[in-house]
């Protein structure tokens, strides 16, 4: 089974005008299998997105080690693709010709790319809309392109950094049942960035609690609601059980435990 | 499964409103019905001042009998080919530059600085020296049109590879891009608003460069229509002349724009 391993990383950006920084990330320590969805949160500067670019080959550590199966990670690679915040899509590209990117940058003939580039969009709940230009969609549409997209490549590991922050609250819950299902069937390990302890908690295999000055990991939790929820429990029930309030509460003081400290 | 969003159209394509459009007409008109006042009260000679309808006639007379050994057609297609061909070697070559000064620190260091001293440049200050160099043939007199239309080009394109977002750039390395397929994928699809932009600048500097191109011993083309007419005081074809350019100009603008239009509908709505 995959792994993706980060052992004792620490990030620092570069002085400013002279002086130190303090380093941005330090002695993070996070191991993430195919079939993991962890999420990461925190504060603002707690360093969730640095996290996600150092995991995705964007940023290279200052001291400890990033892995694939005892490979070190040296820059991006396709067995890991990534969902941006602002959906980062193509506007001068179809929807469908979005979605075939990762296809069209391995040589995948254009016929067989547009194929799995539909069965995608149809899995994203977006059948028929291929041919549609990307303004032509709203915010949720959009973040459906950027999954399909990201899950087109066959990826390990799908890395999102705040992927439904922009969305409304309506639209985000059909998202996590989307993302849910897509992980299930993908069989992908997720690494999640959210602002969300609600959604982290509901989603995820695992929450991450990062603190930030330096950011590092001060809770780190395994939760199985996503599992339930995929497996026919009502998402209403699941999130006013007592447990889940206990464990949002529990996320919660971690977070601002730290803010207080 | 379905969007619950709330579904806002595009914003349609921004109309120009109506008495905007009145208020330029009837400027146009204001300009020539003074013209025609100034010239009617005899408040300047004709010579310096001809009447519009004087203008005309002029312009009928190079249409039908033609004036400095051609009609006004071929002067007219002997400069729109020099602007045409103009613009086409400068996006051959600007685009490439600019790509190369957006994406690499060598690039940069080696071509920004070169850039950097032609822009400023006036054609009238070069134009001797290409004449030394290349002679006066046709390449000269592209060249020197040429010359004037790169800078715009050439910052169009650096300043548009730089309008790709980071997650579009970071997206496509994830998905493990060359550098080629980034360039080719990504960077020059989101400079193509700001060439655009920089295309409709450089046709705008090619026509004013147009008449300075012509002095190198042209036996057509409007600018050597006006230098022609010039010479005899024929001031009534001089404007003429001037009219045509700028209708030229006016028309490839808008050609340029309803290409933008179909070809780049992202423009304003990604």
């Amino acid at each position: 089974m995959s792994l993706l391993r980060l052992s004792q990383v620490s990030l620092q950006y570069g002085p400013a005008e002279g002086r130190d920084v303090p380093p941005v990330l330090q002695g993070i320590n996070l191991d993430i299998r195919r079939g993991d969805f962890i999420s990461v949160i925190g504060r603002s500067g707690s360093g969730k997105t640095s996290l996600l670019n150092l995991a995705a080959g964007f940023l290279s550590p200052n001291l400890g080690r990033i892995e694939i199966d005892g490979r070190p990670v040296t820059g991006p690679g396709a067995e890991r693709a990534v969902v941006f915040q602002d959906d980062a899509l193509f506007p001068w590209r179809r929807v469908e010709d979005n979605v075939a990117l990762a296809l069209k940058l391995a040589g995948v003939p254009r016929e067989d790319r547009l194929v799995r580039a539909h069965r995608w969009l149809a899995d994203v709940g977006l059948d028929g809309q291929g041919a549609k230009q990307v303004w032509e969609l709203s915010g949720g549409q959009r973040q459906r392109v950027g999954i399909a997209r990201a899950l087109a490549a066959e990826p390990e590991f799908l890395l999102m950094d705040e992927p439904l922050g922009a969305l409304d609250a309506m639209t985000r819950d059909q998202m996590h049942e989307l993302l849910l299902r897509l992980w299930r069937q993908s069989h992908a390990g997720a690494l999640l960035i959210t602002h969300s302890v609600e959604e982290a908690l509901f989603l995820s295999t695992a929450v991450v609690v990062l603190a930030p000055d330096p950011g590092r990991i001060v809770l780190h939790e395994e939760f199985g609601y996503g599992r339930r929820f995929l497996d026919g429990e009502d998402p209403r029930a699941l999130k006013s059980e007592p447990g889940f309030i206990a464990a949002r509460e529990r996320l919660l003081s971690a977070i601002y435990q730290e803010e207080h400290a | 499964m379905t969007d619950q969003t709330l579904q806002i159209p595009p914003a349609a394509p921004r109309r120009q409103m109506p008495w905007t459009s009145l208020l330029g007409v009837a400027t146009i008109l204001g300009v020539v019905a003074l013209w025609s006042l100034a010239a009617g009260l005899g408040w300047a000679s004709p010579v310096f001042l001809p009447a519009p309808g004087r203008v005309w006639a002029a312009l009928m007379r190079a249409a039908t009998d033609g004036y400095a050994n051609a009609t006004l057609l071929q002067h007219v297609g002997a400069s729109l080919w020099r602007v045409m061909a103009a613009l086409g070697c400068t996006m051959a070559l600007g685009v490439p530059i600019g790509l190369l000064i957006a994406t690499s620190r060598v690039g940069r260091g080696i071509l920004d600085p070169l850039i950097e001293f032609i822009r400023p440049l006036p054609p009238l200050a070069y134009l001797p020296l290409i004449i030394i160099w290349c002679g006066i043939g046709e390449p000269s007199k592209i060249l020197v049109i040429g010359l004037a239309m790169l800078a715009p080009i050439v910052i169009s394109t650096v300043s548009g590879v730089r309008a790709a977002s980071e997650s579009q750039i970071r997206a496509a390395r994830a998905f493990g891009a060359t550098r080629g397929q980034l360039v080719r994928e990504v960077m020059l699809p989101a400079a193509l608003p700001s060439i655009f932009t920089g295309m409709r600048i450089a046709l705008g500097a090619g026509w004013t460069t147009l008449v300075a191109a012509e002095l190198v011993a042209a036996t057509r083309g409007l600018g050597y229509m006006i230098q022609s007419a010039a010479q005899f005081l024929v001031t009534d074809m001089v404007i003429a002349g001037i009219l045509v350019i700028s209708a030229l100009a006016t028309v490839s603008e808008f050609a340029l724009r309803a290409i933008e239009r179909r070809y780049l509908p992202w423009i304003g709505r990604a």
